[in-house]
């Protein structure tokens, strides 16, 4: 069943760039210099890229069909919806 | 009607309608995968609405937990993960080489039982690094009921009462432990799960490039579970 | 393929692949679905049973406050003092009749059993894609059960905050007087939310990839589809009200403060919670019902179904639609008015797909060949009741409406207008329907009518009169209404609702009577009693373990070819019958096993 030739990921690589990217947000995190706000932002945006590594690579969704991938995202907006309207409505 | 007649481990048991395209044990972790995003949703998500609701400050980052420790624990994590998919991709490509420019050895899985092992082990360091952070937060005043009276940190609070979020401790700690504590359980079922197919199928050898379907569905949860604490780390201890 | 033992599935007919199995394996810790199925059953219309008997009680207590209940005196000290029910005791038996008609006889009774017996059998499966967890699934549905009705039997009793558990009541037994009762719900939920998730895994991977060749995704029968969406729903929603329950039971025991605003928490974060996974429920709680029923009403009209891809569409909106509704339980909660309307604006248009449904329902028989056979019958009612329940809804759904009539009577008869005339009565027309495939006998006809005429007739008596008392301003969960001059000359009304209320009981021992006669002295039924063309009439009745196995059906055609020029003399036509003219379906290439 495997016969089907395909490029593997350098999982060594992406063991890097996680590696980095967890120092960089440990030290940005404790970088005072940063306003609250746009650290917030910036930790959100690493945290994500590491997530979408680890799902994309690790978890192979980048090579599986796209149903797959379909099965994934679909919480995501649900666990938005909930966050969000719950936060808005003490506004 | 039609007769099967082959056992081909990777497709449907009889004959089929086109499906997802993977084999089911991998369609039905996927599935489960989605309902534990909701699980953490409700637990994240809360902490996220709670924490938004305080209008006292939150402690800072550092300040109550032990940032460089856990640092080093996700860090562990990732490892984990790491080690996880190389022994996926021993036991699917079926590769006969182990660390051929370092040892120069050659294992029969293609060092299946080595890198699931390294997996197992580093899940467990995390779990024992976790508890060991706990024990300590409990006995320095950190509890899910909030800052313990007469504590330790209940002082550093009187003293600092913004940095170490004095107001909020009580939403803190209930937040913490719920979040963390659940996620802990979910590597510890990991370990466990991971320790009961390495040594009912693994060390047996029953593992081939033709069928490692166990090997992947297991290592799509423990990847999951890295996938949340990446989430968790970052907004519980840098936030 | 024959089976030899009448009354339950054997394991010798169909490709006996298995060794013998003793009878642990066979009947008690059995893999096979329709086993599963017909456990489910036994055990959730024993709940039912339960959660009438609470009701009676409350219907008691409302109908005759302060008058001595009969058979109260075997009741204990804590609950009934002198045959009187306390309201200590009203008020568990309140949460306690929500909570076990909902998790623990509708839910299992739609998805656990027919779920369970229904996809492998309707898609051409062997069986499910994981039967150990589906078995797995079963026990914790049982455990579930136990635990929760421990509650009883606990010092202080059951949790009494109502089966939506508000915080901060539920979060403090100072406030409830509930304490290991409460806790006891808490892990009582969480263990069902497991078991839920394990089936619903299961059948999403069964019906994605277990179709038999032929059976494409728009051939499958309206019940199928109901069914995939609704574990859609419940692999999503469930695992919400699970964080919520083990966040109220951490509120509880180990000392966290997530729903007591005095110390930070929010209150009103346990309802978002619970009413995020509430809404998605009460979908699940339906769609398997109109699934059902839309097979049921096009095999009672010798018609196909009306409109079969809206209805795949109409369940999808409603699926998707449910998530975005849960606000309209919150109403009178003081929420931002801005969030308020777009609640509202997304629960009116709810109603579409729903009146979408009943429409094609109601197409689907017109100018058809009635046969009202004891399922029709109660399938067309539903199709009644539902409406009366969903226009009610639409009245809710109007936020200003909703502020006077919120957490009223007029709130319950909405309720139960969706749930025993729409799940319930959905339920009397499954079961006799799939009976035979179950255990190889029919329920007895006659029996069956006059059961259905006279649930009918009670029914509507109890709960129409409800509308009534709660737009005159009886509030829900009331202990005695009497004691408010406003609702004193509501009260013959609550005497005459009790009362039929005691008649529907009564009644159901006719259905109980039917079920459990036939079992061993039922009519032995024909392969397809009820000239129905789904694939799992193709087998024999009791089905066999392993279904086709070791062979797979073909299908050539959808559900619901009835009166087709193509049959010829039958006015039905098989999914898997092959006619001089088809091809045979060409199974599909082999999927890809990882990279």
């Amino acid at each position: 069943m495997a016969t089907t030739a395909h490029v593997r990921p350098n999982y060594i690589m992406i063991w890097l760039y996680l590696f980095v990217l967890t120092v960089v947000e440990v030290l940005a995190a404790f970088l005072s210099g940063i306003p609250k706000q746009w650290l917030i932002l910036i930790l959100i945006f690493l945290a994500v890229w590491k997530a979408l590594l680890v799902a994309l690579y690790f978890m192979h969704l980048k090579f599986e069909p796209w149903r797959l991938r379909l099965i994934f995202l679909v919480p995501l907006p649900l666990a938005v919806i909930l966050v969000v309207t719950t936060i808005m409505e003490k506004l | 009607m039609q007769t099967s007649t082959m056992i081909d481990a990777m497709r449907p048991p009889s004959p089929a309608e086109p499906g997802a395209g993977v084999y089911s044990n991998k369609l039905g972790m996927w599935v489960f995968l989605a309902s534990d995003v909701m699980f953490f949703t409700a637990l994240i998500g809360s902490y996220i609405i709670l924490r938004f609701g305080m209008t006292d400050a939150w402690a800072a980052p550092g300040a109550v937990l032990n940032v460089p420790l856990t640092g080093i624990n996700t860090f562990l994590l990732i490892c984990s993960s790491v080690s996880m998919v190389k022994a996926y991709a021993a036991i699917a490509d079926g590769k006969k080489y182990f660390l051929r420019p370092v040892l120069g050895k050659t294992l029969r899985d293609g060092g299946l039982k080595f890198w699931l092992l390294v997996t197992i082990l580093c899940g467990a360091a995390f779990v024992g690094v976790q508890v060991y952070e706990y024990i300590k937060l409990v006995e320095h005043g950190f509890t899910p009921a909030g800052y313990r009276e007469g504590s330790q940190l209940a002082e550093h609070a009187l003293a600092d009462p913004i940095k170490y979020g004095a107001q909020t401790g009580a939403m803190f700690g209930s937040t913490f432990f719920t979040m963390t504590g659940f996620h802990g359980f979910h590597v510890t079922c990991g370990v466990i799960a991971m320790s009961y197919l390495y040594v009912t199928k693994v060390l047996p050898e029953k593992y081939s490039p033709q069928d490692y379907r166990g090997i992947e569905t297991i290592g799509l949860y423990w990847h999951f579970v890295d996938l949340v604490w990446i989430i968790l780390f970052t907004i519980v201890y840098l936030i | 393929m024959t089976s030899v033992a009448p009354a339950k599935p054997d394991a010798h007919g169909g490709g006996a692949h298995h060794a013998p199995m003793s009878f642990w394996q066979k009947y008690i810790f059995s893999t096979d679905h329709k086993i599963i199925g017909i456990q489910f059953l036994f055990v959730s219309l024993f709940f039912l049973l339960l959660g009438g008997l609470l009701a009676m009680q409350i219907r008691w207590q409302v109908g005759f406050p302060g008058k001595p209940m009969p058979g109260g005196g075997i009741l204990p000290e804590s609950m009934v003092v002198n045959g009187v029910i306390l309201p200590e005791y009203y008020i568990q038996l309140v949460t306690m009749h929500g909570t076990f008609m909902v998790f623990f006889a509708i839910m299992p009774l739609l998805v656990g059993v027919y779920a369970n017996f229904l996809i492998p059998l309707k898609l051409g499966a062997h069986d499910m894609a994981f039967p150990r967890i589906n078995m797995w699934s079963f026990w914790l549905a049982l455990l579930a059960g136990l635990i929760m009705l421990a509650g009883f039997f606990v010092p202080e009793g059951t949790s009494r905050a109502g089966w939506t558990m508000y915080a901060p009541l539920s979060a403090r037994p100072d406030l409830s007087g509930a304490t290991v009762g409460q806790m006891l719900w808490c892990v009582s939920i969480v263990v069902l939310g497991l078991s839920s998730v394990m089936g619903s895994v299961n059948y999403i991977t069964t019906i994605i990839n277990h179709r038999a060749p032929g059976m494409t995704w728009f051939r499958m029968p309206l019940s199928v589809w109901a069914l995939f969406v609704t574990a859609i729903l419940a692999v999503l929603a469930l695992p919400v009200l699970q964080g919520a329950a083990i966040m109220l039971l951490f509120d509880q025991t180990i000392g966290t403060h997530f729903f007591d605003p005095v110390a930070g928490g929010q209150a009103l974060l346990w309802q978002h919670l619970f009413w995020f996974f509430g809404h998605p429920e009460v979908y699940i709680l339906i769609l398997p019902a109109m699934g059902m029923v839309s097979d049921i009403i096009a095999n009672g009209s010798r018609k196909p179904i009306f409109g079969y891809h809206s209805m795949v569409f109409a369940i999808i909106g409603i699926a998707f639609l449910g998530w975005l509704v849960w606000g309209h339980h919150m109403f009178m909660s003081g929420m931002n008015p801005t969030l308020g309307s777009t609640f509202m604006v997304s629960t009116l248009l709810i109603a579409v797909p729903s009146a979408i449904k009943v429409f094609n329902w109601m197409g689907t028989m017109w100018r058809g060949n009635l046969r009202f056979h004891v399922p029709m019958l109660n399938a067309v009612a539903f199709v009644s009741m539902f409406t009366i329940g969903g226009l009610s809804g639409i009245f809710m759904a109007a936020t200003p409406v909703d502020i006077p009539i919120h957490d009223t009577y007029f709130i319950v008869a909405h309720l139960h207008y969706v749930l025993f005339g729409g799940s319930l009565f959905a339920l009397f027309a499954a079961i006799p329907f799939w009976y035979p495939k179950m255990f190889g006998r029919m329920m007895d006809e006659r029996l069956g009518k006059i059961h259905f005429w006279l649930t009918f007739v009670t029914y509507n008596l109890v709960f129409f009169p409800m509308h009534m008392i709660g737009m005159g301003g009886q509030m829900r969960r009331l202990y005695d209404p009497t004691i408010y001059d406003f609702l004193k000359p509501q009260q013959p009304l609550n005497e005459f609702i009790t009362i039929s209320a005691f008649a529907l009981f009564a009644v159901q021992l006719i259905f109980a009577f039917n079920f459990l006669w036939s079992l061993k002295k039922g009519k032995k039924a024909p392969q397809n009693p009820w000239d129905d063309n789904g694939l799992e009439w193709s087998l024999p009745n009791p089905a066999p373990h392993g279904n086709w196995a070791p062979q797979t059906p073909n299908v050539y055609r959808g559900p619901y070819e009835f009166s087709s020029p193509e049959a010829g003399d039958a006015d039905f036509l098989p999914q898997t019958k092959k006619l001089p003219t088809d091809r045979d379906p060409v199974p599909a290439p082999l999927p890809t096993g990882g990279h």
